[in-house]
């Protein structure tokens, strides 16, 4: 008398999913960076077209970004937390104006940036860029 | 006389549990990655602490800290650069963003002439890329 053989299903081998799975482990581990990317607008959709404006109209704040990233206002050098205290002033003033910022070509992106993050932390709303062109 | 068994065959270690932790891995690190084009050189953006989140999709300015361009991965000068910016705005559906990635060291005098380019710019938002930095 033959016995009848158990009959086992074929085990599949999961070492090459293991693999497979390792390497896009590394790819994305290697690949993603941890900054948190975030964004300042520059130009938006629905503000109104740029174009030349006065500098010199009173209910305007200009102020000058030199090259070495410091901010100058009238003139004179300020700091980012005296410059915060006189726009948050002349905003609580006159909620409406505008406020220019005339940056010098040599000053470093983050010196601009960091300009804008004081100038937001005042409440300023209408933040403008402006350049000068020969006429 | 006995014939001394075989010893039993070492228990094979449990691989489901190794599975398991490196596919959450896997998930996290794809969930958290960005795939977007990169600029063709190392830069880091500048920090803000006012940056809001940032859209994906758009297209990618990139400035390197020596001032030199890209566009969604390839490089070149200021004119190249920007006849391809032209031309792909030409054909960008209506609210295409524009990213522009600038390093923080990046000079103005690189920044500002690609921020011109959109002056007038209606139909879409034109963002500084920033790294969200605490206060």
């Amino acid at each position: 008398m033959r016995l009848p053989r158990r009959q086992f299903a074929p085990r599949m081998s999961i070492t090459s999913l293991i693999d497979l799975m390792l390497i896009l482990l590394f790819f994305f581990m290697i690949s993603s960076t941890y900054i948190n990317l975030r964004m300042i607008p520059l130009v938006s959709a629905g503000a109104a077209a740029a174009g030349a404006v006065a500098l010199d109209r009173p209910d305007r704040l200009l102020i000058r970004l030199g090259a070495d990233g410091a901010p100058a206002l009238a003139g004179g050098r300020v700091d980012h937390p005296s410059l915060r205290r006189i726009v948050a002033e002349r905003l609580a003033r006159d909620p409406r104006g505008a406020v220019l910022v005339l940056p010098s070509g040599g000053a470093s992106t983050q010196a601009l940036v960091s300009l804008l993050d004081t100038l937001a932390a005042a409440g300023a709303r209408d933040v403008r860029l402006v350049r000068l062109e020969a006429r | 006389m006995r014939l001394a068994r075989r010893p039993p065959p070492p228990p094979g270690e449990p691989v489901v549990a190794l599975i398991n932790v490196a596919f959450i891995l896997l998930i996290f690190f794809m969930l958290i990655g960005r795939l977007d084009a990169t600029a063709p050189f190392a830069l880091s953006p500048p920090l803000s602490t006012e940056g809001t989140p940032m859209p994906g999709g758009g297209m990618t300015i990139a400035v390197a800290r020596d001032g030199r361009l890209a566009l969604d991965g390839d490089d070149g000068d200021f004119a190249g650069v920007s006849a391809r910016i032209r031309a792909r705005l030409a054909v960008a559906p209506p609210g295409t963003t524009v990213r522009i990635n600038a390093d923080a060291a990046a000079p103005l005098g690189a920044l500002l002439p690609i921020i011109a380019l959109f002056d007038g710019r209606r139909d879409g938002d034109v963002v500084l890329v920033v790294a969200a930095s605490g206060r």
